[in-house]
């Protein structure tokens, strides 16, 4: 009996173990500048500029508190992970996913796009916490006061540098 | 902060033994395995440099994933099943091909956790009994005893008591 439990402790921990605890992380170049992005199983679930990857991976341990590992893939830049966001938030990214380059909405067109008129701030809110940037690129959402707005990935300046590189008069 | 990935790697086989010895399957170990390492990971990002240095990783990971088993045992399936979209694999593992081991899973499975324990410690994991009794945070004779009686069942097959 003990050489059956012995012979037990030599299982091998199957692949998709590892896969299901890693994010997958890599650098790629932008027209933005070098961009670092994580992904997995569901798509990209987070995206960042860094000068470095431990600059990054610093950042992405304490926002996400989840291991990475660096790999030589490349993500596929169209699905995203957006399963720890409410319905809400999902909606509001999803509108702002149509938004093409070399335009811009304002935060309440989205807010009555996506039918509650109202909730302008609430949308501010959920771009704010946009997990993926330039790829749902809620840079391109702007106030109706003519003023760019903020914007999480290095506030109004990073704002107006992406939009004047698509071409966008602001 | 310890080199996680690699951490990963010499002690992934290791840790899902452990999760298929105490749970007797094989996709609940993996999500066991999974779910120890990313309670690691978050421990060790809050760890001062001091006990990182002083850290026995080996039976420190098995105490996170022997809470883990436990947990689930007592609150069902916990709300972390999937951790990022994957799959636990849902193939047969070699070992599950050698006649009389998937009988001795089975039989594992039906002992009282506090025989089951300390022999999965023991035996799947192959520790001294004074690292069993470290892990489980009892006394030697205690685990001895466990261990004894556990492999007494295991070889009738029987448990008398649930």
């Amino acid at each position: 009996m003990r050489d059956e439990l012995r012979r037990l402790g030599r299982a091998k921990a199957p692949a998709s173990l590892a896969e299901g605890l890693f994010e997958k992380a890599a650098e790629i170049e932008t027209d933005a500048g070098l961009t670092f992005v994580v992904w997995n199983r569901r798509g990209v679930s987070a995206v960042r500029w860094a000068t470095s990857r431990p600059e990054f991976e610093r950042w992405f341990a304490a926002s996400y508190r989840r291991p990475l590992r660096w790999v030589a893939e490349r993500p596929d830049l169209s699905r995203f992970d957006l399963s720890r966001l409410t319905p809400f938030q999902r909606l509001v990214l999803q509108k702002t996913r149509e938004i093409p380059r070399g335009e811009v909405r304002t935060y309440a067109w989205v807010a009555r796009e996506i039918g509650h008129p109202r909730a302008i701030r609430a949308v501010g809110s959920a771009l704010a916490i946009n997990p993926v940037p330039l790829f749902i690129p809620c840079h391109r959402v702007v106030r109706s006061d003519g003023v760019i707005g903020n914007y999480g990935m290095g506030g109004p300046v990073e704002k107006r540098r992406l939009l004047t590189l698509e071409g966008v008069a602001v | 902060m310890l080199d996680f990935e690699r951490m990963v790697l010499d002690h992934q086989d290791r840790l899902f033994a452990f999760g298929l010895g105490l749970s007797g399957s094989r996709a609940d170990a993996e999500e066991i395995a999974q779910e120890a390492f990313l309670r690691a990971y978050r421990a060790l990002l809050s760890y001062p440099e001091q006990r990182l240095r002083e850290l026995k990783v080996r039976p420190w990971l098995y105490q996170i994933a022997l809470n883990v088993f436990r947990n689930r045992v007592r609150g069902g399936r916990p709300p972390l099943g999937s951790l990022n979209g994957s799959e636990p694999s849902r193939e047969r593992g070699p070992e599950e091909t050698v006649v009389g081991t998937q009988e001795v899973v089975r039989r594992l499975a039906a002992l009282p956790a506090r025989y089951r324990e300390p022999l999965v410690l023991r035996y799947v994991q192959d520790l001294p009994l004074a690292e069993v009794a470290a892990v489980l945070g009892q006394p030697v004779g205690t685990v001895k005893s466990n261990v004894h009686r556990g492999l007494q069942q295991l070889r009738g097959g029987l448990s008398d008591e649930g």
